[in-house]
């Protein structure tokens, strides 16, 4: 028990000091040791991951440490989630999320925060970039059997193309199989109504509370 | 340097992912000059009053420039300088430049911390969705209010014929055109034919469709073009720099700093701005935009952005003889009085700083049309009130004002206001009674508030 703390502590610190190879490290150790990995993920990583979130939410840290925080956490789930499956074991997500700004549109700073702080809150984010294609989107979300699809645009005339991928998914048959959102500074719920989306947040944390509150209901 | 320089650059520069390039180039170096040169945001000022902290807050955007370069995100190449190159630039940066033609062409000024000289004011549209069948006689509002010194940004015609269109389509050069062509009718109407307009199309390509020296766009007029968060160029925006330089149109560059993003926090956030101030001069800008983002608020007058443009402001002013220009974005909305508390607030802060105006507009606009010719007369007032104030006279009622509209930041709370066509008369193109009203009051507010309003 006391060799489990001590792991845990080790992961907790790796995520606070924004080291990601810490982090692979501190799993390795915490597969090694035979702790309980589902415990060591909750305890070592998600705890800190969540305080970094709220910090980031109160202001008190921005976005490099979010994504720093991000990295270090994807590095060591990357090893116990290795460890857990090869154990017939399962690792928890809220939901696998594509996100990526649309065609036409190279703005990235939005789509990151809003991809740092799910990953922060326990989804399982797959960012695609910037200047995405809705073909791109749809291909990616099947590819990775994704829940939700995120776009982003920071333009009046590229959030059209947030219209495209809807109309695309439903010309394919697909649109009933992804929830998706949309977000971006001339979005908005209107918007969202208009084209057909599940969802609109106004920001990165608004996205969060979104996918939170609409998950249960979403559940396929 | 040249722009034959900078595009070569672009193309031939060390290759890097944009990641790489925030975190390390721009994250890293922001953290290590912040504690450094001791660059900090006191927690509660609204005004900075410390002439050091914006001497050192200028030292570090020179460092942090030539340590991060500007990344070219389309080649994935990072456009280095030498501090020989940067200190050229600031040299022989254009402290004034005239715009427009005949009697109405104007001289904007490189403007010092407390000048008594009046600001610049850039007021218009501010890139509002503007509908076609009253842009002209929106802008001509605009345009007859004699205190605005040039026509900014037009407005977006991003539907014609009921069709909302892609930004790269045939119908988005269509509407190109009719934006050069009705902007130049607009001012025309008013009585000032030659008055500049700051324009700035769609797509780069759409820049050639809106030009015309007959009846669109002109050489004298401001072209703009936009730096990306943080220090990033892209290829439309060189594609943009590269027409304006061969038509030889004044450039106005605006840069977009995010508080809470790669800069940190609002102190971090002014290196980031100063040093990107120092870009804007080195890609071949004249008049330089300051327009900070907020990762929260999304918006231009919370706390942290008032101090940010404050500071970053006082900064240029000091350091260098940069024509400097700060974007007044807002939570409330043209037709309630906050918003004339938020850009009031900020103008003072900005304009005591040194700089020129631009705006006002609402961060959140409620749709199509949502702009006040009045308010832009009484923003363009407000600012020419803050002329010659010292910036504790200026902290005292940004305070004041700051206390007035702090409850109602967050963008769902903040007064909805109207759109143009309820705040005026269409066919007189005068104020409706009401809004003329409110204007008178706020005008009384702010005079009693200490502002010598005129």
């Amino acid at each position: 028990m006391a060799d489990a703390e001590r792991i845990h502590a080790r992961m907790r610190a790796s995520i606070e000091n924004y080291d990601s190879e810490e982090a692979a490290a501190a799993a390795r150790e915490a597969v090694a040791a035979g702790v309980n990995l589902l415990e060591a993920v909750e305890k070592g990583f998600a705890e800190p991951i969540r305080r970094l979130g709220e910090a980031f939410d109160r202001m008190e840290v921005f976005l490099p440490q979010l994504m720093l925080g991000s990295d270090a956490m994807k590095a060591g789930m990357a090893v116990l989630g290795e460890a857990i499956r090869a154990g017939g074991g399962k690792l928890a997500s809220k939901g696998l999320v594509v996100i990526g700004t649309v065609e036409g549109d190279i703005h990235d700073i939005g789509k990151t925060v809003v991809a740092a702080l799910l990953s922060a809150n326990g989804y399982d984010v797959r960012d695609l970039g910037v200047e995405v294609p809705a073909s791109r989107f749809i291909e990616a979300a099947g590819s990775l059997k994704a829940d939700v699809i995120g776009m982003s645009a920071l333009l009046s005339t590229t959030m059209l193309y947030q219209r495209n991928v809807l109309e695309l998914l439903r010309n394919k048959g697909l649109r009933d199989r992804y929830r998706v959102v949309v977000g971006g500074a001339p979005v908005t719920q209107a918007w969202a109504d208009e084209i057909g989306a599940d969802g609109y947040a106004p920001g990165a944390y608004e996205a969060v509370q979104l996918l939170d509150g609409k998950r249960a209901g979403w559940a396929k | 340097m040249n722009f034959k320089e900078i595009a070569k650059r672009a193309e031939t520069g060390p290759l890097m992912e944009a990641k790489d390039f925030l975190l390390k180039r721009v994250s890293a170096n922001v953290l290590k000059l912040e504690k450094e040169l001791e660059i900090r945001w006191d927690g509660k000022s609204l005004v900075n009053l410390d002439d050091g902290l914006a001497d050192r807050c200028w030292q570090a955007g020179k460092r942090l420039l030539l340590a991060s370069g500007l990344f070219s995100m389309n080649s994935g190449r990072v456009i280095e300088f030498s501090p020989e190159e940067l200190e050229e630039a600031l040299r022989f940066a254009q402290a004034e430049l005239n715009m427009g033609q005949g009697k109405d062409s104007v001289t904007v000024h490189h403007r010092g911390v407390e000048d008594p000289r009046r600001p610049f004011v850039f007021s218009g549209p501010f890139n509002a969705d503007v509908s076609e069948e009253i842009f002209v006689r929106l802008n001509e509002a605009f345009a007859q209010e004699r205190i605005i010194d040039a026509l900014f940004f037009p407005g977006y015609l991003k539907k014609l014929d009921g069709l909302v269109f892609r930004p790269t389509s045939g119908m988005s050069t269509r509407a190109a055109v009719l934006y050069g062509e009705w902007s130049r009718e607009a001012v025309r109407r008013a009585g000032r034919p030659g008055m500049p307009i700051v324009g700035h199309a769609v797509m780069a390509l759409n820049e050639i469709a809106c030009t015309n020296e007959a009846w669109g766009l002109r050489a004298s007029d401001p072209r703009a073009m936009v730096l990306i968060s943080e220090l990033q160029v892209d290829d439309v925006s060189l594609t943009r720099l590269a027409y304006y330089l061969a038509y030889g149109c004044p450039i106005y560059i605006a840069f977009t700093p995010l508080i809470g993003g790669y800069g940190g926090g609002p102190a971090g956030t002014a290196i980031v701005a100063a040093a990107s101030f120092m870009a804007a001069v080195l890609l071949g800008g004249e008049i330089v935009h300051l327009g900070p983002q907020h990762l929260k608020y999304r918006q231009q007058t919370n706390m942290h952005s008032l101090f940010l443009a404050s500071l970053a402001n006082q900064a240029v002013a000091r350091g260098s003889r940069i024509i400097a220009t700060t974007s007044h974005t807002t939570s409330g909305r043209p037709g309630c009085r906050q918003y004339a508390h938020e850009f009031t607030a900020l103008a003072l802060a900005a304009v005591t700083g040194g700089s020129n105006v631009s705006g006002p507009r609402p961060a959140e606009p409620l749709g199509f049309n949502n702009v006040s010719p009045l308010m832009g007369r009484l923003f363009a007032e407000a600012a020419h009130a803050a002329a010659g104030m010292s910036r504790g006279r200026a902290a005292e009622i940004v305070g004041r004002l700051y206390a007035k509209y702090k409850d109602n930041l967050e963008l769902d709370k903040a007064p909805k206001g109207a759109a143009f066509e309820q705040l005026y008369d269409l066919a007189t193109l005068r104020p409706t009674a009401e809004h003329q009203r409110l204007y008178d009051e706020l005008k009384e507010e702010l005079a009693g508030l200490g502002l010598p309003l005129v």
